[in-house]
């Protein structure tokens, strides 16, 4: 009898995507530069994709793979404008990624955004493909959602009052009420959580480990509120935001609690 | 098409069986072919507050079980015309209410009456249940303090989730009944006031009733309180009654009086 010697798996990454818009060996150098220089740890052998706007020659491609690991950056995939392209990057080992779901309509709206840019300066821009706010790029273009649009899952909303006793989950979304959470009353989501109401029972998003999810009221007045199963209790609440509109969220493993408006 | 009114607070001793008798009482005083039934089986109280528990022969729980009809069941109110009580058992618990049996009673029923109140039981379980599950409005009964309140606060998410209309897709409309208000510890911030109330529950206000030593009176000598016409909260039940018949009245008995030196002296709350 044979032992199982390696198992297959399903994974969901989060890469930055470079896009490619204009490829002038020395400008695209400098720029690239200086925006690894901006945050030197985020950038240093972080993975990336190539996203390449316009068709590239075989010696250009070579050389932006190779300018790339001299910055230390660590190309792992192509996808966009690579028809031309498919001999080279079998040699240089990277994967053609253009045929994945999400690069359609991602790079649609993607290139439209680069016809309309204002500023043609920026020809290079790093993109978290799943939006982070740990993102350090403070000076850069915001980063646009380019989650594949299939994978969202419409919001639960619930319109009546979620009374004592009762529980409210929304499994694998966002849940919104739009009236106010009782005492005694528990509201949980995978993703985030907003009550257009005074919350006073408890609340908890990203049940899931989903450390990104985040708690919204018109009033706080919970009795506990977590995110990813980081909690706090009624009497850390009271505070600042007591009885206002407030976030919560979670900062380096610490929740936080932020006014509205 | 008759209404089945459920009269439910979740809390025990806020007012829901006073509240029965007044309402049921007005309603019927107004013309409406009125039944009150007592769904709070095993304790029995709803006769005494309508003064005729040494008529009571046969109850809710021997026609559900078909030990005696319907019409020998139901005791005519001696002082309001078209006023009927169906009494609870006393011998019995809240088992003996089954949903087939409650819904053979209550389909009987709709076929003479206008409305029907269900005065129900205090808690959430099987006869507190019972009580709501027909219901097409519900009365909660709440006394300006937060136990009561949040006892409502669950009784409402039930009516919204475990009655017959929730379990179709409607809704059963809600009323706030505000029972033993008192101004006067309102003002001295002893109370929730109504609007602390209303802010919680978001339901509909139907009535504030006073604080009033008048109700323990009606309630000893077995005469709905609606019927003191002299007294605040007899006077506050019937507004209540015209704002459940769709008048606009508008609320009283909110602000604490401005009592004189005699008065004062001479008590009287």
């Amino acid at each position: 009898m044979t032992e199982t010697c390696f198992r297959m798996k399903g994974t969901t990454l989060t890469s930055i995507v470079l896009e490619v818009i204009d490829f002038e060996v020395d400008k695209f150098e400098a720029q690239l530069t200086q925006k690894i220089a901006s945050a030197p740890q985020f950038f240093t052998r972080s993975s990336l994709i190539l996203q390449l706007l316009k068709p590239l020659s075989a010696t250009e491609f070579e050389l932006l793979v190779a300018m790339c690991k001299r910055l230390h950056l660590q190309p792992m995939a192509v996808k966009g404008e690579v028809a031309e392209l498919k001999p080279i990057i079998n040699d240089l080992g990277l994967a053609d990624v253009s045929q994945s779901k999400f690069t359609d309509s991602a790079l649609k709206s993607q290139r439209s955004e680069a016809n309309t840019n204002s500023t043609p300066t920026e020809n290079e821009k790093s993109n978290v493909v799943q939006t982070t706010e740990t993102s350090p790029q403070s000076n850069a273009v915001q980063p646009t959602p380019s989650a594949p649009v299939s994978a969202l899952k419409p919001a639960k909303v619930v319109s009546r009052p979620v009374r004592s006793g009762q529980q409210i989950y929304a499994q694998g979304c966002d849940l919104v009420v739009t009236a106010s959470v009782s005492e005694g009353a528990e509201v949980l989501a995978d993703g985030n959580i907003h009550v257009y109401g005074t919350l006073r029972g408890r609340a908890l998003a990203g049940v899931k480990g989903n450390n990104n999810a985040r708690v919204f009221c018109q009033s706080l007045d919970a009795e506990l509120v977590s995110i990813a199963g980081q909690f706090i209790m009624h009497e850390s609440v009271k505070g600042d935001c007591w009885k206002k509109p407030a976030q919560i969220y979670l900062e380096e493993e610490t929740l936080r609690i932020a006014p509205l408006s | 098409m008759a209404k089945i009114i459920v009269v439910t607070s979740g809390k025990g001793g806020v007012g829901k069986t006073t509240s029965s008798a007044a309402l049921s009482t007005g309603l019927a005083l107004a013309g409406n072919k009125t039944v009150v039934i007592d769904f709070d089986v095993g304790l029995r109280n709803l006769d005494l507050i309508m003064g005729c528990e040494r008529r009571v022969v046969y109850d809710f729980v021997n026609v559900i079980n078909k030990e005696a009809t319907l019409k020998q069941a139901l005791i005519k109110d001696k002082r309001t015309d078209n006023l009927f009580i169906l009494p609870a058992s006393q011998t019995r618990d809240k088992d003996a209410l089954t949903i087939e049996g409650v819904q053979a009673v209550l389909d009987e029923l709709k076929k003479d009456f206008d409305f029907i109140i269900c005065d129900s039981p205090a808690g959430i379980e099987q006869g507190a249940q019972m009580a709501l599950y027909f219901a097409d409005e519900a009365i909660v009964v709440t006394n300006p303090e937060v136990s009561s309140v949040r006892d409502s606060d669950r009784i409402l998410g039930i009516l919204q989730s475990k009655s017959l209309r929730a379990e179709k897709g409607e809704s059963v409309k809600e009323h706030l009944l505000l029972t033993r208000y008192n101004p006067t510890r309102v003002e001295s911030a002893e109370m929730l006031s109504v609007a602390d109330v209303e802010e919680i529950l978001a339901i509909p206000l139907l009535g504030v009733i006073p604080e009033s030593e008048a109700v323990l009176k009606a309630s000893n000598q077995g005469q709905p309180v609606i019927l003191d016409s002299e007294a605040n909260a007899g006077q506050a039940y019937a507004d209540a009654v015209k704002r459940l018949l769709g008048e606009e009245v508008p609320h009283r008995f909110l602000e604490a009086e401005k009592k004189g030196f005699f008065k004062r002296l001479l008590g009287g709350k």
